[in-house]
């Protein structure tokens, strides 16, 4: 009893070193309108809002080892957290608060990344195995993660989404110009009207909705075995075209042809007036299209 | 120069001059030759032309030569040739799989010039890239024609290797957890 009462007296004794082993940090900077804002890091956690001041500010703690590292000048600020002892301990949790119209550029490793609440002319995020949230205006968008799931609902005009086998979920107004490759992770995209929707995968599936096509807009999906589900509305206007090696195809509209001789099913189509182009291609995953939305 | 040897070039220069002048062959050099030749044996008799087109004794004797060669050459081919040992039946590349081919050549020659960065977050990644990259070809294999299949290939190893890069650099870092 007594043995344990001194290792607990020992162990409350210790919090208050290891508690002094972080390093606080409270970073200012005023930006000129447009610059750019870097912010590096490998572990732990980094959220990003958007606030109505000129300045941008960083606060957050450090681990015990970890130093920041920063270059400023008025159109630049790069933060970078250093990890010397090749020990993260925990990594760095930060808070960075970004003004509006500016171009803001997140790398972490492992790190998860939590952007809401921006007004940012260009946002890039990547990430290896961490987590990708964003939401908020952006003007030019573009996440990456290799392992990480991304989930995007930016109001934006392009949006570019790459992962490896991290799933991608896109919505909340995103709409125009949109991208969205993985190899083997799930892809959703609920898009407005779109100018252009390309979207590969080998392996994860794929669920894509739009509001509207654009005229002369194009849909392009690619697939080796991942399903393929597309819902567009009645009205669209486009020039339907689907193949497939060996999976199923199902459409609202059009008829599918197979060959007298061989494997392999297609269909071709004319949606409306047949103005843009929706292209879809599979090896052994079957694709749905949906005339519905 | 010697007295000896000078005594020598004015002796050969005087036997020089002694020789007798060019002289002309005989009329009948090849009528004297001739007879004393041994006699020749026989001919067959000639055989009428009218019928018979006469070929040149070169052709008639040697018109094994070009069919030999031609088979020689045919053997050879066939012992050297790399689908020697191919099915008659075997599916011809398509040009997409020979571009796949060398795609991949070049792609396991680029990444082996990599050096094997072993950190973590990036190796469920490269794995997955690398089944993924197996599971195109075989579709590749299955559907041959497909050319978004090439394009998936090209992607799937542009990443493998733009990865296995910053696995290396970050393992060499440390910019691991």
């Amino acid at each position: 009893m007594t043995r344990s009462l001194m290792t607990c007296c020992a162990a409350l004794l210790l919090l208050p070193a290891v508690a002094l082993a972080d390093t606080q940090i409270d970073e200012r900077h005023n930006l000129a309108a447009g610059g750019r804002i870097e912010l590096s890091n490998v572990a732990g956690k980094v959220t990003v809002r958007g606030w109505d001041r000129n300045d941008v500010q960083l606060t957050g703690t450090l681990s015990d080892g970890l130093q920041l590292r920063q270059e400023k000048s008025a159109n630049r600020v790069r933060w970078e957290i250093e990890y010397p002892r090749r020990n993260n301990n925990g990594g760095a949790t930060l808070v960075l608060n970004v003004p509006r119209s500016v171009e803001l550029l997140l790398s972490t490793v492992s790190a998860s990344q939590d952007i809401s609440g921006i007004d940012v002319r260009r946002l890039q995020a990547d990430t290896v195995s961490g987590s990708l949230s964003a939401s908020g205006r952006s003007g030019d968008s573009k996440l990456n993660t290799v392992s990480g799931g991304v989930i995007a609902r930016l109001q934006t005009p392009k949006l570019d989404v790459n992962t490896v086998s991290g799933r991608i979920e896109a919505g909340g107004g995103v709409s125009g110009d949109i991208g969205a490759q993985t190899v083997s992770g799930r892809v959703e995209v609920d898009a407005g009207r779109v100018q252009r929707l390309a979207v590969e995968t080998v392996s994860g599936s794929i669920d894509l909705s739009a509001a509207g096509l654009a005229p002369g807009g194009r849909i392009n999906v690619e697939s080796v075995s991942a399903s393929v589900n597309l819902r567009l509305p009645r009205t669209v206007s486009a020039q339907l075209s689907v193949n497939s090696f060996s999976g199923s195809i199902n459409s609202d509209a059009g008829q599918v042809e197979r060959p007298r001789y061989g494997p392999g099913s297609h269909l071709d189509t004319r949606l409306g007036n047949g103005d843009g182009d929706i292209r879809i291609q599979s090896h052994s995953g079957s694709v749905r299209v949906r005339l519905d939305r | 120069m010697s007295t000896h040897e000078h005594d020598s070039d004015h002796d050969l220069a005087a036997r020089l001059r002694a020789l007798p002048p060019e002289r002309s062959l005989p009329a009948d050099g090849w009528a004297r030759l001739s007879a004393q030749l041994p006699p020749r044996e026989p001919q067959a008799a000639p055989v009428p032309a009218d019928n018979v087109v006469a070929l040149p004794a070169r052709s008639r004797r040697r018109w094994w030569l070009p069919v030999g060669a031609a088979l020689a050459a045919s053997l050879a081919l066939y012992a050297v040739a790399p689908w020697r040992h191919a099915q008659p039946d075997a599916p011809v590349p398509s040009t997409l799989q020979l571009q796949a081919a060398a795609m991949t050549a070049q792609y396991q020659q680029a990444v082996a010039s990599l050096p094997a960065g072993r950190a973590p977050e990036w190796q469920p990644a490269l794995h997955e890239l690398d089944e993924s990259a197996a599971q195109i070809q075989a579709a590749l294999a299955q559907d041959p024609r497909a050319p978004h299949l090439l394009g998936q290939l090209k992607r799937t190893y542009a990443l493998r290797l733009e990865l296995t890069r910053q696995a290396a650099y970050a393992a060499e870092s440390g910019l691991t957890t």
